[in-house]
């Protein structure tokens, strides 16, 4: 059982444009505030916001027991290339494992792609003579010599932080540890990322470029780890600092020092993790995730309570791709994350037409300087956000709670002329158009964590979040089939609500080759044993979860599935098969003859402890916002009037409405019915056409 | 089309498309049938049990309309662009009954509108009321389909026959029930059935789920409507493609390169003849004047050709049109049969891979004098194919197949990519450590060759290696790779890029061949470098100092080559260089 804590926590989530706060105090209760975010030093809006929340609140620094946050640091480290001049030391042979990637290109027929700068340039990039085959023997021994050359070369160059990663070091790691010993001799001093350390698996590309990330961010990260405790030192508040992982676990703040690589997709994780608490506690454990911004939509699926992971990702490039069969548009990190899909489509996308006169949503966006032409700061171009307000689901006052006023002239004005009129449609069809295929563009994020893994989106409800997810999350579940739609409470601000909800939680992989049978399954069970003690060694907390997963395929195939084996002192070579087979064939749809061996590629173990409870029934909600009602545009339904109900207002209301939060709109179409939870969250029920076989790709005309 | 035509244009040209009617209509369209096409090729990816199908992504899935015309393509290689439409109009005219409901076509016959035989097409016809609405199709690469050479992939067989099992159009399914006669005798003919059944299966996991959908998706517009928009998805791809066609310069040009040779006929160059015509918004690229089939294995069939052409066309348009058959209708493509551009019975074509990225070099080429400034200059010539393969000591069969290719030309505004797929091949590679986890196989050097790029203002790609050391008792070793004697062009003053070159234990052997290889071997294979564009004593010093740094450019290079006198430091002397740089310009004239 939960311990309830008696202290106050605080959740920071640092976003491009906000950092958001929520104080939880000591009753449970839920004080929450925004700033924009101070680039140049974080910890200035972040002490800020500290600041104002306990003088607001009256709670002292020594309440606080717990700090929680999420941060962009690692991904913008990445995406500005401002991180460490950092070397690599490799096996000769193989000085251009980096470079070389998987050698694919995320493009087709276009000369002007660009390949991501590699993190470490060539010439930092150092061989040394040693070779360990792939079963672990020593064909070349390690030439000393060597590593002390390359050592001495990057010292010369000012490089300060040292990746290590040579062949085969998953399956011995004796070379690296000797690299390790010569190093930490010659140059104590040197940040040092070693890939048997990082990532225990087979394939040099991903434990390379793994281990080299590490690297690059681990200074930046370790500074302001500093920087950030200093901070809350100096204002009295001794409280340990948690961090959330990409993999929505968080980790103490000394292990993200080290392991940066687990923190880089911090933000977004959050925000799933509330989501699949909230949606447990609220009858909703199963949904889809949609997080909708002003220039991405997000998706990411929860089952049961857990959100879906996946076992690497790219980071450092553009947009995520969505058609994830075409890799190298990043780098690649393989650490476990929530399985997160996104495409280039949100408030600020702005409509094209090509050169047969077809519209396109995005992937450019005109941001939010000058961004949308309503905006009147002198973006000229059509955009989503313009569209919405011509069609009335937005308002002159909808955004950043009226602080800034919107144009509605200037968005019909723009759509008139570079959308209606030269496709010769009236301006409210052209844009329910466009809003249309807002939801289908968006849609692609959803299908990548759905139907791309062999799920029906209808069997979920949609959970929507971010400045943008609730306005079009009914036009997007009503594509997919959808029943349902929850808009939490704070919509605007729920990633660090989802911090709120999270558990420390420690993973350990290594790779394990081997056909499932008796001998294997019995050392699989003492290699989990020895890295669960590891993890639970390195969370310094005793009597935590432990769940174990293993990667797995036909031993004909080529590629794994990540299956839960269940207890792990109960392990048996039946259970792991039949497990495996169950899984194939949830997700394949086929299963194959029962002669046909089953092999592990990797054992994993989850370290989970909680840290905390959120009481969503606590949380205080700002009454504002007054009772109105707008003209908006409903496709066949042409113009109607809608009730505009403030989301403290609202108890059962029929569509058309428009429920407002001071951050979001939410946006409920005729025939649904809306409905205040009793936590605060708003519940949409769609009227749905009786459920026929895979309508998965229709849309309603 | 009938599988002898020489061009893929219909006699009368048609009449250019007319405007999309309803684009948003069309457009929301357009995302579901699309989002179809790329779950079918998800679909094959996660579920295929080669390494083939898994990391090279050697396969293609389609949705054809109920003509066959190609209407919407997945995520797929580029010189499969053309296969799928032939090898399916062909599949059709071949069955004798009734196509109904359930059933799925399959051939490899690149006599019947194939590639090559490894190529298996998998075609399932979509029933909606009765009627046929569309096709689910899709091609894979496997593994093995028999023949003399573990990996059905020879270069040096001479005849079809000697390449492995050849599939004419045949019913794999019969109203739901599979051919088992057809399974029985495929499975005693190739090296690995168990592969070949797993990646069959996800094959036709893919038409399947591509059924359900598009079933769906015409219910939902109504049949006829339905009709009409998979129409109107040509029209779009022929507008776009019209549009930027109308922007290039009119003109005919003629480009001319040549294969090392055929592996048989060794030191026999192979004449490859390109001439695009191009007037207002059209385009024809002709083949007229390229060499006759040969003895070796690197023969195309016309859609192989068609698909080279295409994705040279292609990228220079950069039109962003959607494959199918509205690109097909803008761009004519002409190979006289009997021509290593379209060959006839009973040509050998198991590596025809080699010719069609000849082909799209020489299409680019072409291009490049068409629209001087808009094209890259020649990257490594596409991928080398080294198969290794034999008996363990237990008697077990074992086959190793890698394909690689890694530099791009210099581009007219940059330097040419290392380290990435070249333009016609979209494939991914192997990680070391997989491939000697599981084969007996110690891949001993995967790098750049330093000094290796062609030189010029934009640099080329830098030469890829890879050395292959044997540790199973012996194996069967097959290489097929060019550029070995002709190297990739330069454009506008760049030099050539580096030619290949093949080593075993140190001895040079030639493109192509076949041989033994016994215990502690070792192949070294190093690719061609990219050419350079435009003149090396125009290169930026600063960049030649950065290439010093790098090892992408020694300082006898740097001296000689870009002029360029560099410090011990590797900082760049700029007097030195001046009149270095003078000294050069001298010379040359």
């Amino acid at each position: 059982m939960t311990p309830v804590l008696k202290q106050a926590r605080f959740a920071i989530d640092i976003g491009g444009t906000f950092t958001d706060f929520i104080l939880e105090d000591g009753a449970g209760d839920l004080h929450t505030f925004k700033t924009l975010t101070t680039h140049d030093d974080y910890t200035v809006a972040i002490g800020e916001g500290i600041d104002r929340l306990l003088a607001r609140t009256g709670i002292t620094a020594g309440e606080i027991g717990q700090v929680l946050h999420a941060t962009t640091l690692g991904s913008n480290t990445l995406l500005e290339r401002s991180g460490a001049k950092t070397g690599l030391i490799t096996t000769t042979g193989f000085r251009d494992v980096l470079e070389i990637r998987d050698l694919r290109m995320p493009r087709l027929y276009d000369q002007t792609w660009e390949k991501p700068e590699p993190l470490v340039r060539r010439r930092y990039r150092r061989v040394v003579e040693g070779r360990i085959l792939a079963d672990g023997t020593e064909m070349t021994p390690l030439n000393e010599a060597d590593v002390r050359a390359a050592v001495e070369m990057l010292r010369a160059e000012g490089v300060t932080s040292v990746a290590v990663c040579l062949i085969n070091a998953h399956a011995n790691p004796a070379h690296e540890i000797r690299v390790a010993e010569i190093l930490r001799e010659i140059w104590p001093e040197v940040h040092l990322s070693l890939s048997h350390v990082l990532l225990p698996e087979e394939g040099e590309y991903p434990r390379t470029s793994t281990t080299v990330i590490n690297a690059y961010v681990q200074p930046v990260i370790k500074d302001y780890v500093a920087r950030l405790l200093a901070m809350m030192e100096g204002r009295g508040i001794a409280a340990p600092l948690f961090f959330m992982q990409s993999n929505g676990g968080l980790t103490p703040a000394r292990i993200a020092a080290e392991q940066p690589i687990h923190i880089i997709e911090s933000g977004p994780a959050a925000g799933v993790v509330g989501a699949s608490i909230i949606g447990s506690q609220t009858g909703s454990p199963t949904v889809i995730t949609l997080d909708i911004g002003g220039t991405t939509a997000k998706a990411a699926l929860v089952e049961n309570g857990t959100p879906g992971k996946a076992t690497e990702f790219q980071v450092g490039g553009h947009v995520l791709q969505v058609e994830r069969l075409l890799s190298g548009g990043g780098f690649t990190l393989r650490v476990p994350a929530i399985d997160l899909a996104e495409v280039g489509a949100g408030g600020g996308s702005i409509i094209a037409l090509d050169a047969a006169g077809v519209p396109q949503v995005g992937p450019r966006s005109a941001g939010s300087n000058p961004g949308p032409a309503c905006y009147g700061r002198g973006g000229t171009e059509l955009t989503v956000t313009d569209c919405n307000l011509t069609l009335g689901y937005l308002n002159e006052s909808s955004i950043a709670g009226g602080e800034m006023v919107l144009s509605r002239d200037a968005a019909v004005k723009v759509a008139t002329e570079q959308l209606a009129d030269p496709i010769g449609l009236p301006v409210e069809e052209a844009v329910h158009g466009v809003f249309t295929l807002s939801c289908v563009t968006m849609i692609q994020a959803i299908r990548a964590v759905t139907t791309e893994r062999g799920q029906d989106p209808r069997d979920f409800a949609v959970f929507a979040f971010g400045g943008n997810g609730p306005l079009f999350a009914a036009g997007i579940a009503q594509t997919l089939g959808c029943p349902k739609v929850i808009v939490p409470p704070a919509p605007g601000v729920f990633s660090a609500l989802g911090l709120l909800c999270a558990e420390v939680e420690i993973h350990k992989s290594r790779s394990f080759r081997a056909i499932v049978g008796p001998d294997s399954v019995a050392q699989a069970q003492a290699m989990l044993a020895e890295m669960a003690a590891l993890a639970e060694a390195e969370a310094a907390q005793p009597g935590g979860r432990v769940s174990v997963t293993a990667r797995m395929r036909y031993a004909g195939q080529s590629s794994d599935l990540q299956v839960s084996l269940g207890d792990p002192a109960r392990l048996d070579p039946d259970a792991v098969r039949a497990a495996f087979v169950a899984e194939h064939d949830r997700v394949f749809k086929f299963t194959a003859p029962d002669d046909e061996p089953v092999r592990f590629t990797a054992i994993e173990v989850a370290y989970a402890i909680p840290v905390g409870r959120l009481d969503l029934s606590r949380r205080r909600l700002p009454t504002e916002g007054q009772a109105s009602t707008q003209r908006a545009w409903f496709g066949s339904h042409g113009w109607l009037d809608a009730p505009v109900i403030p989301r403290t207002a609202l108890d059962r209301a029929t569509g058309p409405c428009i429920i407002t939060d001071p951050d979001a709109t939410t946006l409920v179409p005729p025939g649904a019915t809306a409905l205040r939870t009793p936590l605060g969250g708003i519940e949409i029920t769609l009227p749905q056409p009786a459920k026929g076989p895979a309508l998965r790709h229709v849309e309603p005309a | 089309m009938s599988v002898s035509t020489a061009s893929t244009a219909r006699a009368p040209v048609p009449e250019p498309a007319g405007a999309i009617a309803d684009p948003i209509a069309f457009q929301l369209f357009r995302h579901a049938i699309t989002g179809i096409a790329n779950e079918m090729a998800l679909t094959i990816f996660r579920t295929a049990y080669s390494g083939v199908l898994k990391n090279i992504m050697d396969y293609s899935t389609a949705i054809c309309d109920r003509e066959g015309r190609l209407a919407a393509q997945g995520l797929s290689l580029p010189g499969h662009l053309c296969s799928i439409p032939v090898a399916l109009k062909a599949s059709i005219a071949a069955m004798k009954d009734p196509i109904e409901e359930g059933d799925i076509l399959v051939m490899n016959d690149p006599y019947s509108g194939g590639m090559h035989l490894p190529d298996i097409f998998t075609f399932k016809p979509v029933f909606v009321e009765g009627e046929i609405v569309a096709w689910a199709c899709a091609v894979c690469h496997h593994t093995d389909v028999g023949g003399r050479v573990a990996g059905s992939n020879a270069s040096d067989s001479t005849e079809i026959y000697q390449e492995g099992i050849r599939i004419p159009p045949l019913k794999l399914h019969r109203r739901g029930v599979v051919n088992e006669t057809f399974m029985a005798m495929m499975r005693s003919n190739v090296r690995m059935p168990e592969r070949f059944d797993g990646d069959l299966r996800g094959q036709i996991a893919a038409c399947r789920i591509a059924e359900q959908g598009i079933q769906a998706l015409a219910l939902s517009r109504g049949r006829e409507a339905f009709v009409g928009l998979v129409e109107g998805l040509l029209d779009y791809s022929e507008i776009l493609t019209r549009e930027a066609i109308k922007r290039l310069p009119d003109g005919e040009v003629t480009f001319t390169d040549y294969i090392d040779d055929d592996g048989i006929d060794v030191g026999q160059p192979i004449k490859l003849v390109c001439s695009i015509r191009k007037s207002g918004e059209r385009l024809v690229v002709d083949w007229t004047g390229t060499a006759p089939q040969v003895k070796g294995a690197i023969n195309n069939t016309f859609s192989y050709t068609a698909a080279a052409s295409y994705t040279a066309v292609k990228t220079v348009l950069a039109d962003g049109a959607p494959n199918n058959d509205g690109v097909f209708r803008a761009v004519e493509v002409i190979a006289p049969p009997g021509t290593i551009a379209n060959a006839v019975m009973p040509a050998a074509c198991a590596a025809r891979g080699l010719t069609g990225f000849r082909m799209a070099d020489c299409a680019f080429g072409a291009m490049a004098k068409l629209a001087p400034g808009q094209v890259f200059a020649c990257g490594d010539g596409g991928n080398t194919n080294v198969s290794i393969g034999g008996w363990t000591a237990e008697r077990k069969p074992y086959i190793f197949v890698d394909f690689f290719s890694a530099a791009w030309g210099a581009r007219p505004w940059a330097d040419g990519h290392e380290g990435n797929t070249t333009m016609f091949a979209n494939m991914a590679s192997y990680s070391t450590e997989t491939v000697e986890g599981e084969n007996g196989i110690v891949i001993t050097v995967n790098e750049f060759a330093d000094d290796s790029a062609g030189a010029g203002k934009f640099r080329g790609g830098a030469a890829m290696r890879r050395d292959y050391m044997l540790t199973e008792d012996e194996a069967v070793l097959s290489v097929r790779a060019d550029r070995q004697s002709h190297r990739p062009y330069g454009l506008e003053g760049g030099h050539d890029g580096a030619a290949g070159i093949s080593l075993m234990n140190g001895r040079p052997l030639s493109s192509k061949f076949t041989m033994s290889m016994r215990k502690g071997d070792v192949l070294s294979h190093t690719l061609p470098s990219g050419g350079g564009y435009g003149d090396p004593l125009d290169r930026d010093p600063a960049a030649v100092a950065e290439d010093w740094l790098d090892d992408f450019v020694s300082t006898a290079t740097a001296r000689d080559i870009y002029g360029v006198i560099l410090t011990a430091q590797g900082t760049v002397d700029t007097a030195a260089t001046e009149a270095r740089r003078a000294e050069l310009r001298k010379e040359a004239k």
